[in-house]
């Protein structure tokens, strides 16, 4: 006897709303090119990026500040494999710190020569400072701008 | 007041059970669980079903497969990778309240149902800041082994050695997915994914389903127990950046396993554990979760880690990490920390079979679920705890 198998496919579209503090983020990408923290009125920490509210203390976030445009690398990986719906690899992925900011943020690192990964590797495990760069044409999206190392 | 897993039932896990669906996946775990406990669905108050994402299965409601006699409350748990532990606490809450006598707990993981399931895990992300990153949870796994080498000094044979093992493991357990005698060469010559983390350290994919009986100590009678002698389950804040700078405990230092683990050995009286508990089930689909885990647990100090990773392999005294083989014996994923508890209890009860450590007074279980947004800890013992 065979097993019956049946197909089956998702594809729903959805338009994720933003909110407040993520628009006012967006927005300085695409018109100002700065990134923008918001700072915890418990905590007193600026969160970066900006958000309207801090988890752990739940408290409201009020004032803003701009951070960057450089930063330290605090810890990455080196994508070396593709995977389905994921964009080719290699792909160098970091965690950053932009002065002033009190919390690190994720984006992609550009122009580092990985041919050789080990190598590749071991130069950002010395934690090297980095600087923001934007992309010409910015969309008001996190991906409006990567890291490069200084 | 306590409760105790007097039954476990699992279907054993694979890529995918073609000869099977969803509903048949759930009802041979939970006649398994039930035949253990010598009980049938009427002694059961309860029924709880533990599955994550619906988008891995492709049904949406996926809950529904759970439906198991009736006339009886019903709840769903979705908690992410902690799904089962929670699923299972939730059983022990409801015990311990006598708010129920019998609770069947149910976990199914669906995944060979779908066809490209990293684009799912992709869609698990934040939409507004985070999904247009290639995060996914070895991405994820990487980002924190590199700083572990970084700061605790692990290398990649580590790394290597910690997989080799739990595969060793999992060869010794019939119902693991994986059957292959991997060496620590063979994980580091396997293709790298994303620096560090090689092929080999990967847990596989894989579906199956779990089930376990909790009763009040009255209805343990002359069943087999495994005590639940205590049970926590702690959040984290959501982004891993604001750990980067956490004073006390970052991004490595896994403190939400380390509260639930304080909590819990509380509970169970347990206050020397690398003498108090023989076996670990740990939730570590990567080697690096596993090195996070020993200080959390507080089995040795953060920076002692990766010595720890050798003397496991020489010291006798040190408890047995992942019997069954863990989940890089087996990840199916809704369900994997309800197979870790279920594993511990089978190793307090004595049934583990080939896989079965010697004299296992009380085996530990652990659940890490997101970025460690959750973390669970459950001390199963032969005894009550006092």
């Amino acid at each position: 006897m065979d097993l019956v198998t049946i197909e089956g496919k998702w594809d729903f579209n959805y338009t994720y709303f933003a909110g407040e503090s993520a628009s006012r983020f967006f927005h300085e990408l695409r018109e100002n090119q700065r990134i923008m923290g918001t700072r915890c009125t418990k905590c007193e920490k600026l969160l970066v990026p900006a958000r309207s509210y801090c988890d752990v203390c739940m408290a409201p976030t009020d004032e803003w500040a701009e951070v960057g445009p450089e930063g330290t690398l605090e810890t990455f990986t080196i994508i070396a494999t593709a995977f389905p719906g994921l964009p080719p690899p290699p792909i160098v992925m970091a965690y950053v710190t932009l002065d002033g900011a009190d919390t690190a943020l994720i984006n992609l690192v550009h122009g580092l020569d990985v041919t050789d990964i080990e190598a590749a590797a071991q130069k950002l495990n010395t934690l090297p400072r980095v600087r923001v760069k934007f992309v010409d044409e910015p969309k008001g999206r996190i991906t409006d701008f990567h890291f490069e190392l200084i | 007041m306590s409760a105790a897993i007097i039954g476990v039932g699992q279907t054993g896990y694979r890529r995918s059970f073609p000869d099977k669906s969803s509903r048949e996946l759930i009802w041979e775990a939970a006649r398994l669980a039930l035949e253990d406990a010598n009980m049938d669905i009427d002694g059961i108050d309860m029924v709880i079903s533990g599955v994550a994402p619906d988008a891995l299965a492709g049904e949406a409601s996926v809950e529904r497969t759970a439906m198991l006699g009736f006339g009886k409350p019903f709840l769903r748990i979705n908690t992410g990778g902690v799904t089962g532990s929670s699923a299972v606490f939730a059983g022990n809450t409801f015990v311990k309240a006598k708010r129920a006598r019998a609770v069947l707990v149910v976990g199914l993981e669906r995944m060979g149902q779908a066809t490209s399931s990293q684009q799912v895990f992709n869609t698990i992300f934040d939409p507004v800041y985070e999904k247009d990153f290639p995060l996914t949870t070895i991405t994820m796994a990487a980002l924190r082994a590199s700083m572990l080498m970084r700061l605790y000094g692990y290398n990649a044979m580590h790394w290597a050695q910690i997989a080799s093992r739990s595969f060793r493991n999992a060869m010794k357990n019939p119902l693991a997915h994986i059957h292959k005698d991997i060496s620590p060469e063979d994980v580091l010559n396997s293709p790298l994914l994303a620096w560090p983390i090689h092929r080999f350290e990967a847990c596989p994919m894989s579906e199956g389903a779990c089930a376990v009986v909790i009763a009040h100590k009255d209805m343990v009678g002359d069943r087999t127990p495994a005590w639940i002698q205590g049970a926590a389950s702690i959040t984290d804040s959501y982004a891993m950046g604001d750990r980067i700078h956490r004073p006390g405990a970052t991004l490595v230092d896994l403190l939400s396993l380390q509260m639930a683990a304080q909590r819990a050995y509380k509970e169970a009286g347990v206050d020397r554990p690398r003498e108090q508990i023989r076996a670990i089930e740990l939730y570590s689909a990567f080697s690096s979760a596993e090195a996070m885990a020993y200080p959390a647990l507080g089995l040795c100090a953060a920076q002692d880690g990766p010595r720890f990773v050798e003397a496991q392999f020489t010291d006798p005294s040190i408890p047995v990490f992942n019997p069954s083989g863990g989940p890089q014996g087996a990840n199916p994923v809704s369900a994997t920390a309800m197979v870790r508890i279920a594993e511990a209890a089978l190793q307090v009860r004595d049934m583990a079979g080939a896989r079965q450590v010697a004299d296992v007074d009380r085996a530990v279980a652990t659940g890490q679920g997101g970025a460690t947004q959750f973390s669970t800890v459950c001390v199963l013992g032969k005894r009550q705890a006092a």
